[in-house]
């Protein structure tokens, strides 16, 4: 990756930087701060994963059915006491 | 109230049959989610109704479903925070006999003062005068199917 990055400041548990030196040790990592990067990576890949997946779920309804649920669901949304339906 | 003044919707909450519906992979269900998520209507998803719905399919694909709920912009999980919500959760299932993450429901919609969404408005019907203020519900159903 050639972006540049963004130093930061963050309290991670003693046993996790401890996890990190040791893959840095065994050269299964290039530094700490590749450990964390490769972490987070991996985490932003699986939230999308699962966005992706809901999008692509949903891409497949029956469009008009989808329209009548929601005019019925926001027919019963107009029809509730202010209180639950504004802030 | 919004930025520009007006008045922003009250959030509407999901309950564990709709949770349950998107984990079984309701095409319908998601996308009216995704709808409502990106007009801008807050929705919040009681942790118990999660993992009512994350019990009803144990798998990967059905972790993902809810974790991609939760990615939503306009989705929040309500979690039972500390032992005073703890114990008001136990006083709801007390009172009204449902089952723990419904009555997680019922206690959301009654502190946040917001109406619950559901696949199963016979059971709140039958629970609606359960607690001191009325429980509000929507029924998700497609008119032409009745």
């Amino acid at each position: 990756m050639t972006e540049r990055k963004t130093r930061v400041t963050v309290t991670i548990d003693p046993r996790l930087v401890a996890y990190a030196n040791e893959l840095v040790e065994a050269g299964k990592a290039d530094s700490v701060s590749a450990v964390l990067n490769g972490a987070l990576a991996e985490r932003e890949a699986r939230d999308r994963e699962a966005l992706r997946r809901i999008r692509d779920i949903a891409a497949q309804a029956d469009p008009e059915k989808v329209a009548r649920m929601r005019a019925h669901v926001d027919a019963q949304l107009a029809a509730l006491p202010a209180s639950h339906r504004r802030r | 109230m919004s930025e520009d003044g007006g008045f922003l919707p009250a959030p509407v909450i999901l309950d564990a049959s709709v949770l349950t519906e998107a984990v079984r992979g309701d095409a319908g269900v998601l996308d009216l989610i995704l709808g409502y998520d990106v007009a801008g209507q807050p929705l919040l998803m009681p942790a118990l109704a999660v993992v009512a719905a994350s019990l009803d399919m144990r798998s990967d694909d059905a972790a993902a479903t809810l974790r991609g709920l939760e990615q939503l912009e306009n989705v929040s999980v309500a979690p039972v925070q500390g032992a005073d919500q703890a114990v008001r959760l136990a006083a709801v299932i007390s009172r009204t006999g449902l089952d723990p993450w419904d009555a997680h429901v019922a206690m959301v919609a009654d502190a946040e003062v917001c109406s619950i969404l559901t696949l199963d408005g016979r059971k709140w019907r039958e629970h609606e005068s359960d607690l001191d203020d009325r429980l509000h519900y929507v029924e998700i159903s497609d008119p032409d199917d009745s």
